[in-house]
């Protein structure tokens, strides 16, 4: 054997090595329908709040403010149930192992980031007088680590998950220094709208027959 | 230093392309459903089947068959010996790049 041959076989088993880890089971009616859930959360909140600004709950009752915070837990929860209902259809449908490497990978990207946001969403709503400025910096949080989690999803991934995360980022970013009064378009744009067009450009790729 | 490259160290069983395809994948996941494989191979399930029963008969890889639903589920799996003529094979084809040429494969 020549050394173009070694080394032509040695690229071969790279290319492969790598397919055969990437996650590819990206769920993409769950994504149109999680950012339709946003959506339907953020028009239920801008009727709540009267304002685009998330900070106005701290002018509602304590009850409407018990209420705004389930409305979004329950928002998170069904956006989760469905991911992971249409995932394992998906992976039923192809044969694919659903308890495996794609669910380990997927909780080992996302869960981290979220657990941070979580953590900093507790902390800056719980004092007993929260401050307008930290509730302002949820949404823009949220988005940022989102956006981490799924970059770091993309890594297990084809290139579009890992797009989705630079933007969230990016987008992020700008919603903390520059538009954090506007919460719910904020939230609406990247939750909502930018799943949908993910999530309908995944199925677009998977019709026509892209891994 | 490098040992030169014998050709015992080229094992016929995965030098034929799409066994070594198959062992590549294996060698990276824990294990892979035969719709998978075939998908992340591009190959056709008569070819998938033939090459993955040699792999089996040469102990290589183990084939697990379930149902799923009610629906036949074949899953692989690379065994200890895959592993190690895997590893083998690839410090073959690294001492040719190191050294500029060796043999070609024994066959079995």
């Amino acid at each position: 054997m020549e050394r173009e041959e070694a080394l032509a076989r040695i690229a071969e088993i790279q290319r492969v090595m790598e397919r055969a880890t990437r996650y590819t089971l990206l769920p993409g009616g769950a994504a149109v329908a999680g950012g339709g859930l946003v959506l339907i959360g953020c028009a239920v909140s801008y009727g709540m709040l009267q304002s685009l600004d998330f900070a106005e709950m701290l002018r509602l009752s304590v009850a409407q403010q018990v209420a705004f915070c389930l409305l979004w837990l329950a928002i998170g929860v069904a956006g989760i149930a469905i991911e992971f209902v249409v995932t394992t259809r998906a992976a039923r449908r192809e044969g694919l192992s659903t308890g495996g490497r794609s669910t380990r990978a997927a909780l080992v990207s996302l869960s981290p980031s979220v657990l941070v946001a979580m953590l900093l969403t507790y902390k800056f709503l719980v004092p007993l007088e929260p401050r307008t400025e930290e509730v302002q910096y949820i949404v823009p949080l949220w988005m940022m680590l989102y956006g981490v989690g799924v970059f770091s999803l993309g890594q297990f991934s084809i290139r579009p998950p890992r797009l989705l995360g630079l933007v969230f980022i990016v987008a992020g970013a700008l919603a903390l220094l520059h538009f954090q009064e506007y919460g719910v378009v904020t939230a609406a744009l990247s939750f909502g709208l930018l799943h949908i067009l993910f999530g309908l450009y995944v199925i677009a790729m998977r019709r026509r027959g892209a891994p | 230093m490098n040992q030169p490259v014998r050709p015992d160290d080229f094992d016929a069983v995965i030098h034929e392309r799409v066994r070594l395809a198959i062992v590549a994948a294996l060698a990276a996941t824990p294990e892979m459903g035969f719709t998978e494989l075939k998908a992340a191979l591009a190959v056709t399930d008569g070819n998938l089947s033939a090459h993955a029963r040699a792999l089996e008969e040469a102990g290589y890889i183990a084939v697990r068959k379930t149902f799923r639903e009610r629906k036949p589920h074949t899953a692989l799996r690379l065994t200890r010996s895959g592993r190690e003529a895997f590893v083998r094979y690839l410090d073959a084809l690294r001492r040719i790049v190191e050294q500029g040429a060796g043999p070609g494969p024994t066959t079995r």
